[in-house]
């Protein structure tokens, strides 16, 4: 195996790992918008809709980081 | 029974941590005739920890990113998407760290109510601990406020003893402790416990 193939095979093997660290992290992403959903069921008050928006748009960011990854890595 | 509290409810800052009869607000076990008299956090000022990690964490890239390219000539190792891809991981992260603490800042919460006390505690992801007492089974209550920050700022924290299954609930840092201490005397010398 030359070198080209080596750097190619262990550059496909960091970008495999980095997206397995990006997927974990957006089962943390979950984790926090189910946190959320649970929290407000306990507590009814008006001003966790921003809440409920954010802790998705946090989840969405990070799927989109998992596309971007497997687009330009 | 009649309402004997002056205080009329008042529509409640989406950020406040200390409210008389908030208005808008009700929790999981509240029952129907069951008014919140006080809603509680801890003071605003418990965040500044995080805060500025979370102002260093979102600085860093912006300083020391341009440094250790110049410095290590990363780009000659490492490909340009994935030094994309790790700005854009550390921001998200950072996102993250702040949306979880000020998640757990946001819910954590103590409630007084004409008829019982409530301490509602989240500890980390997807673990709740709801503890309360009958306002008839409190036994003692007391509150300290030491140190620089809660002395200017009057926030402390108050103990309950109660003849409860929880022997004490604490309320941990909460604004005007004081005037928490003497809300609850008040309530429970009025009969609000049922």
């Amino acid at each position: 195996m030359n070198d080209a193939a080596l750097m190619s095979s262990a550059m496909t093997v960091v970008k495999i790992l980095v997206i397995i660290g990006l997927v974990i992290y957006s089962f943390f992403a979950v984790i926090v918008v189910r946190q959320e959903q649970l929290m407000s069921h306990v507590l009814e008050e008006s001003s966790e809709t921003v809440l409920r928006i954010l802790v998705k748009i946090h989840l969405l960011l990070s799927v989109a980081l998992i596309l971007l990854a497997f687009i330009i890595l | 029974m009649e309402d004997q509290n002056p205080v009329k409810p008042q529509s409640m800052s989406p950020l406040s941590a200390f409210a008389e009869r908030p208005g808008g607000v009700r929790f999981e076990t509240q029952e129907s005739k069951e008014s919140v008299e006080l809603f509680l956090r801890q003071h605003p000022i418990v965040n500044l920890g995080w805060l500025t990690t979370a102002a260093i964490l979102l600085a860093v890239p912006y300083f020391a990113l341009p440094i250790l390219l110049r410095m290590l000539n990363i780009t000659q190792y490492v490909p340009m998407g994935y030094i994309i891809v790790a700005s854009a991981f550390w921001y998200l992260a950072t996102f993250g760290f702040i949306l979880t603490n000020f998640i757990h800042w946001f819910f954590n919460i103590y409630i007084v109510t004409n008829e019982r006390i409530v301490d509602i505690d989240f500890y980390y992801l997807l673990y709740k601990h709801f503890s309360e007492a009958d306002l008839s089974k409190i036994q003692d209550i007391s509150y300290t406020s030491s140190g620089i920050l809660p002395t200017m700022l009057d926030f402390g924290n108050v103990y309950i003893q109660t003849a409860a299954e929880t022997p004490v609930l604490e309320f941990d840092k909460i604004p005007h402790p004081e005037r928490v201490v003497q809300t609850i005397r008040m309530i429970r010398e009025r009969g609000g416990a049922t």
